[in-house]
């Protein structure tokens, strides 16, 4: 999914190419309710994800050292927090190619070894009777929809709501988008259902997880099938890869934090150094608040799966706004609040679904699978074949989903998050008589940092509009 | 078959993964080679 991001990066770099958050790009295109309701659920989404690393991090302490689940999460929590603390996205950056290196080599070792360890082709013969026929089912549709499509319109969100694959887009030179996110979408993609091959193999040698706690499994299936010296590389490989993210996700917090909250709202004339302090302080706030969240040992994959619903509600309209001039900054805010209020009682079955309401929710349902096939296909191949792409997909898959899907709470709470924001954003922007000059974005977003900027650049230049007028 | 198939299902991941694991470190081997003989941070 991160391969569909990249045509919009290109626009979003065309449009913004000074900003260092999509919602400072959003500050700039609508104003202050939609630049913070985008940070905001940026906040929401980095404080989970950090909280998800430190549980998975806990977790492979646990099990794989005579330390406990909380002295785990302390010891990486602090880790990360030090590093990142003191040289912050550098830091960031200069730690991700050694963990890249590390998660990569986690994969390509790690997974024939236990593969072959225990007992490599012959345990799907001997094994096969310990599936279920829905678990033998390569095409299961039980699978899918419960797991596979959730996390698919989960991550199409999360290049939009996620800051950590945001700032990417804003720090990857220009020229190497494709390749970068070409590469990334093949790495990411390779090693995540690579990862998940641990899980089929468990499942054909009869494994549970510990406790029946499935972020146990993994740690779990190494050390039943790995030996002393294999098994610490993978301890080593499997942390830094985690820390990879939670310092990813520090470096993005206290971006939102220095640029959307100081910087266009605290601040009438930002200081580079009042701006470094807010960062920092924000990574220890943020690092507290993970622990906490932390201790509550929830399910990883369930919290992701949650947060990127929850960013569904953002992608057409933050998205729309690159691309449209007729959207307002009423229609952003009113259509995210609006799915966020459908979102949270679906996903959490606060009210019956029988009757008409299920049928209600099963066409907004399928309004929501064209929505995510057009947003995917419009990156593309412009507008036209997005209208026609989504059309089809919402059709063909109408007879499937009415009646049906509601049962499935996850994956309905994630679609009707993009239906409602799509279609209340739409209805209250295409009667607008609002027609934005894109090129004003460019002009209200400011460079914090002017000395490395060219030098017939004043410092009043690159301020932005809102800190001249408020210098006037 | 079908136990030639799972195999290959489960080990094409880590020979995918180590193609990507090579292309990344030959990519900023590259850089960081280029940015040592022009004398400036790799960052």
């Amino acid at each position: 999914m991160i391969l569909f991001i990249y045509p919009f990066g290109k626009r979003i770099r065309a449009v913004a190419p000074k900003a260092h958050t999509l919602a400072e790009v959003m500050h700039a295109r609508h104003g202050r309710s939609s630049q913070l309701m985008l940070a905001g659920s940026n906040i929401v989404g980095s404080v989970i994800s950090l909280t998800s690393n430190f549980i998975a991090g806990g977790a492979l302490v646990a099990l794989l050292s005579p330390f406990s689940f909380g002295q785990g999460v302390l010891a990486v929590a602090v880790g990360v927090l030090m590093y990142t603390l003191w040289s912050g996205f550098r830091a960031s950056v200069l730690t991700d190619f050694a963990q890249v290196v590390a998660m990569l080599g986690a994969v390509a070792i790690i997974i024939p070894v236990v593969f072959f360890a225990a007992g490599g082709p012959g345990m799907f013969t001997q094994g096969a009777g310990n599936l279920t026929p829905e678990q033998s089912n390569f095409f299961s549709s039980d699978a899918f929809l419960n797991q596979g499509a959730p996390y698919i319109a989960a991550v199409l969100a999360y290049a939009i709501g996620n800051q950590t694959i945001a700032q990417r887009l804003f720090a990857v030179r220009e020229d190497l988008i494709k390749k970068t996110f070409v590469t990334a979408t093949v790495g990411y993609g390779a090693t995540v259902i690579g990862i998940g091959m641990i899980g089929v193999m468990a499942l054909y040698l009869g494994i549970s997880p510990t406790g029946g706690d499935v972020n146990n499994l993994i740690p779990q299936m190494a050390s039943t099938y790995l030996g002393p010296v294999l098994l610490s590389l993978f301890f080593v490989m499997i942390l830094g890869a985690l820390s990879s993210t939670a310092d990813s996700d520090l470096s993005a917090l206290s971006s939102i934090m220095m640029a959307d909250v100081y910087g266009k709202n605290i601040a009438t004339k930002p200081n580079p150094k009042t701006m470094l302090l807010v960062g920092r302080i924000t990574m220890i706030v943020a690092t507290a608040a993970a622990l906490i969240f932390a201790s509550q040992q929830m399910d990883i994959l369930d919290l992701l799966v949650f947060v990127g619903a929850l960013w569904g509600a953002l992608v057409f309209p933050v998205i729309a706004s690159f691309y449209w001039n007729k959207v307002t900054n009423r229609a952003f805010t009113t259509s995210v609040v609006v799915a966020l209020a459908v979102f949270i009682p679906v996903r959490f079955s606060w009210f019956s679904m029988d009757g008409v309401t299920g049928i209600l929710f099963d066409i907004l349902s399928a309004a929501g699978i064209g929505i995510v096939l057009g947003l995917m296909v419009f990156g593309f191949f412009g507008l036209k074949p997005a209208k026609i792409a989504g059309a089809v997909a919402a059709l063909a898959s109408a007879p499937f989903v009415i009646g049906f899907l509601h049962d499935y709470t996850v994956l309905t709470g994630s679609l009707v998050a993009y239906a409602v924001s799509t279609i209340v954003c739409y209805l209250m922007s295409v009667r607008s008589k609002q027609d934005f000059d894109f090129a004003l974005i460019k002009q209200r977003i400011g460079d914090y940092d002017p000395v490395a900027d060219d030098a017939s650049n004043t410092p009043d230049d690159d301020l932005d509009g809102a800190t001249l007028s408020a210098r006037k | 078959m079908e136990t030639i198939l799972l195999t290959v299902y489960v080990l094409i991941w880590p020979v995918i993964v180590a193609g990507v694991l090579w292309t990344v470190c030959r990519g900023f081997f590259k850089d960081w080679s280029e940015s040592r003989k022009a004398g400036r941070n790799i960052i």
